[in-house]
């Protein structure tokens, strides 16, 4: 029998045997604009939209690749999980560092002590408007927090600039021309570009002077594009190994800062500007806590092992060679900060979505992260309505193990109170 | 003048000459091929706002299967739900559904990290796992999403990994496709890359797109792919492509998911019409994903923004190379009737 079984794995002979697909494989944006059809339809637009879109509006026209429906496991661009994936008990897929929208489709409701409690999706992260999706305007903020950025404006490219037109030359600084994107920038194994040639900037995001009309109308706008180099596989379960983005700090040449880039929206949350937590700010001292910190109550860390993505920090520095040395999913960069890297908003919340409210990258409104060993389940007020699976999802399948048996939450890995 | 006239006359009859041999090609233009809305999978309660659900058809049955957060749902011929299962987690997240052998139903389920083939009864009670088995070490960690059973085999695909496999009945290992080696895709470009699309000609060629690649591709159990399409907004050209099946005249139809239409392609590849288009109507689209087609011609279009699954009616008005004589509608007619 088995001299009938065969693999056909078409080797040699593949470009002989393929008809029109050698050679044209591209990753759509490749760094910069993508191919204007995907987006747009020069005679047959989606009717009352804008733009010539395709898509009922521009999230909608973007989850058109970015989400889809019949995923199993984390896969590669995905950052939504499609409504009929979306399983009662469980989290979304995806586990992009940014997170996966589809926590915003999660609402909790539980009870203690015989008083009713809830937690709406919508508080989980940034409500992008992609009607064909099913994602609707943020029901509790009509303006960002912090800020005056319409929420019913909220899109995709309120942050990346979807024809990726800011580009990283070949010295480092960031325009918007100067040179063709040779492609995508945003890897550790990305082009390095050569004088005359630019890659894209960190995942497309917007940088100085974009504007959009909802930026017209809100007054706000960017002052440069954040540092930052992912490793090529970023979409992935963490229950073995890490995925570290390595975030930048710089504040020249078309780069700035994380906090100020998001204070482009949310500028009341900005330290600089309130009374509020810092951001963009030396960690100083501690550094050494985060350094030592290995879970409640156990602070014999050491600085080569104590990266810790559910609390990322920007290291002081904008180059790509330097950020793209610590870019791994493989746990092979592991190193703490110094005192000179810097807390930034992305420390604390995801920039898609998470499992918690805020959209903090772990549970905030809970004593303890784990009772007993165990991500706390369904009843009481630790679950708060949430499965053990669901917890575990949301800290991107990590084993409650991986925690102490009893472990307090991680404003802790900077402040070691507990 | 002469020989300008000559050129004149030699150029109409060229013409002329090119417009018979259209007429008398066995390819099907647009005014040959049309579609109808029949209806959307519905319950008593109306229509079933899904979104994007994945589909698959008992051929034998006349009967539609819709699987949707963990729940099979099973549709009679007229499109009505008639029975539903699955909706606990003990064998795990429901991928794909199709049915088997005699009364048979497979599922396909996601636990802990691997995906579990079952055969099921026809009230999808578990009778037995089908483990895989043979399979070679380019596939150790296979884990399909998708799943085709026809003529005693079964067909598997892991759309993110870019591979299919196909195993017997009982789950020996029989032919395994890396998409990748056969689309040729450079290694640096993958992580980029899946497939979209899984379904079956009448032939056995397996059809799937790429999305990024806007391609559609009908690949041969001898591991051939014909692969065509070209990005754009004009009528026949590719936006987003999605599902992709082929009806019993030998037609391929790709949806595309941004441009929500249905594309139709003869078997020779040529671009006959476009169908659907975004809009309220029933029978406008929204982001068609999912394909499934029926002995009947009967298309099943599953979309998003609450549109549910609609089912349309293809119809043909065959020429001479299809056995009928012209202008006879060859359709034979689905929806409320039976045959």
């Amino acid at each position: 029998m088995k001299k009938f079984y065969k693999i056909n794995l078409v080797l040699a002979s593949a470009g002989l045997l393929t008809v029109g697909v050698a050679g044209s494989a591209l990753a759509f944006h490749s760094g910069g604009v993508a191919n204007c059809a995907g987006c747009h339809s020069m005679h047959s637009p989606a009717e009352l939209g804008t733009y010539l879109l395709i898509g009922s509006d521009t999230s909608s026209t973007c989850l058109g690749c970015h989400e889809n429906a019949g995923d199993t496991v984390p896969d590669s661009y995905h950052i939504s999980t499609a409504d009929a994936d979306m399983v009662v008990g469980q989290g979304p897929l995806q586990r992009s560092p940014g997170g996966d929208f589809g926590w915003l489709k999660k609402d909790y409701s539980w009870e203690v002590d015989g008083v009713a409690y809830t937690e709406d999706g919508d508080r989980h992260g940034h409500n992008i408007v992609a009607i064909d999706l099913g994602y609707t305007e943020d029901a509790t903020n009509a303006t960002s927090p912090g800020g005056s950025f319409l929420a019913g404006d909220l899109q995709c490219n309120s942050c990346h600039d979807a024809h990726g037109k800011y580009r990283r030359l070949a010295d480092g600084t960031v325009a918007t021309s100067g040179a063709p994107i040779i492609g995508s920038g945003s890897y550790a194994d990305s082009a390095v570009p050569a004088v005359g040639q630019a890659v894209g900037v960190y995942r497309l995001l917007a940088g100085n002077d974009y504007t959009t009309d909802s930026f017209a109308t809100a007054g706000a706008f960017y002052t440069g594009v954040p540092a930052a180099v992912a490793p090529a596989t970023y979409n992935q379960s963490e229950a073995t190994n890490q995925v570290r983005v390595a975030y930048g700090a710089q504040t020249a040449g078309g780069v700035n800062r994380w906090g100020t880039w998001c204070a482009s929206c949310h500028a009341d949350m900005h330290s600089s500007y309130s009374y509020t937590h810092p951001v963009d700010w030396p960690l100083a001292e501690i550094a050494d806590l985060y350094n030592a910190y290995v879970s409640s109550g156990i602070m014999t860390g050491i600085v080569d092992t104590a990266f810790l993505s559910l609390v990322p920090f920007a290291q002081n520095s904008g180059a790509f060679a330097t950020l793209a040395a610590n870019a791994s999913n493989t746990d092979s960069a592991l190193t703490g900060p110094g005192t000179g890297d810097e807390v930034m908003c992305l420390s604390c919340h995801r920039a898609h979505a998470s499992g918690f409210s805020n959209m903090l990258r772990w549970n905030n409104d809970s004593e303890f992260m784990v009772e007993n060993g165990f991500y706390t389940g369904v009843d009481g007020a630790l679950a708060m309505g949430r499965t053990e699976a669901e917890f575990q999802a949301a800290y991107y399948d990590r084993p409650a193990t991986d925690f102490a048996a009893f472990q307090r939450d991680l404003c802790n890995k900077c402040h070691a109170q507990d | 003048m002469a020989n300008c006239n000559g050129k004149k006359y030699s150029s109409a009859l060229v013409l002329n000459l090119m417009v018979i041999l259209c007429c008398l090609s066995p390819v099907l233009g647009e005014g040959q091929f049309t579609e109808s809305y029949l209806y959307s999978l519905s319950n008593f309660s109306g229509l079933l706002p899904y979104n994007w659900p994945t589909l698959a058809i008992d051929e034998e049955r006349h009967e539609a299967f819709v699987i949707y957060q963990n729940d099979v749902v099973i549709f009679n011929d007229s499109g009505m739900e008639v029975y539903r299962f699955g909706d606990d987690m003990d064998l795990g997240h429901v991928l794909a559904a199709d049915a088997g052998q005699g009364d048979d139903i497979l599922l396909l389920t996601y636990k802990e990290g691997r995906s579990l083939l079952w055969r099921c009864n026809y009230r999808g009670e578990p009778l037995a796992e089908i483990a895989l088995a043979g399979l070679p070490a380019q596939f150790s960690d296979f884990t399909p999403n998708r799943l085709i059973y026809r003529d005693g085999q079964i067909y598997l695909a892991s759309q993110n990994q870019m591979q299919i496999v196909i195993c017997a009945g009982d789950g020996t290992f029989i032919e395994g496709f890396d998409l990748f080696e056969v689309c040729g895709i450079d290694e640096e470009k993958r992580g980029n890359i899946n497939f979209s699309g899984f379904s079956l000609d009448k032939e056995g060629n397996i059809l799937f797109t790429i999305p990024t690649l806007f391609k559609a591709n009908i690949l041969s159990r001898n591991g051939m792919v014909r692969s065509f399409g070209k990005s754009g907004g004009a009528p026949g050209r590719f936006n987003i492509v999605a599902g992709m099946v082929a009806d019993s005249h030998g037609n391929y139809l790709v949806a595309d998911k941004l441009k929500c239409a249905i594309i139709v392609f003869d078997q020779d590849l040529k671009f006959i019409k476009e169908f659907g288009y975004r809009g309220p109507k029933p029978g406008n689209m929204i982001g068609p994903s999912d394909l499934a087609i029926d002995k009947k011609d009967r298309i099943y279009v599953s979309q998003g923004r609450g549109k549910g699954v609609s089912v349309f009616r293809l119809e043909y008005r065959d020429s001479a190379a299809h056995g009928d004589s012209l202008g006879k509608l060859s359709q034979i007619k689905g929806g409320m009737n039976r045959v």
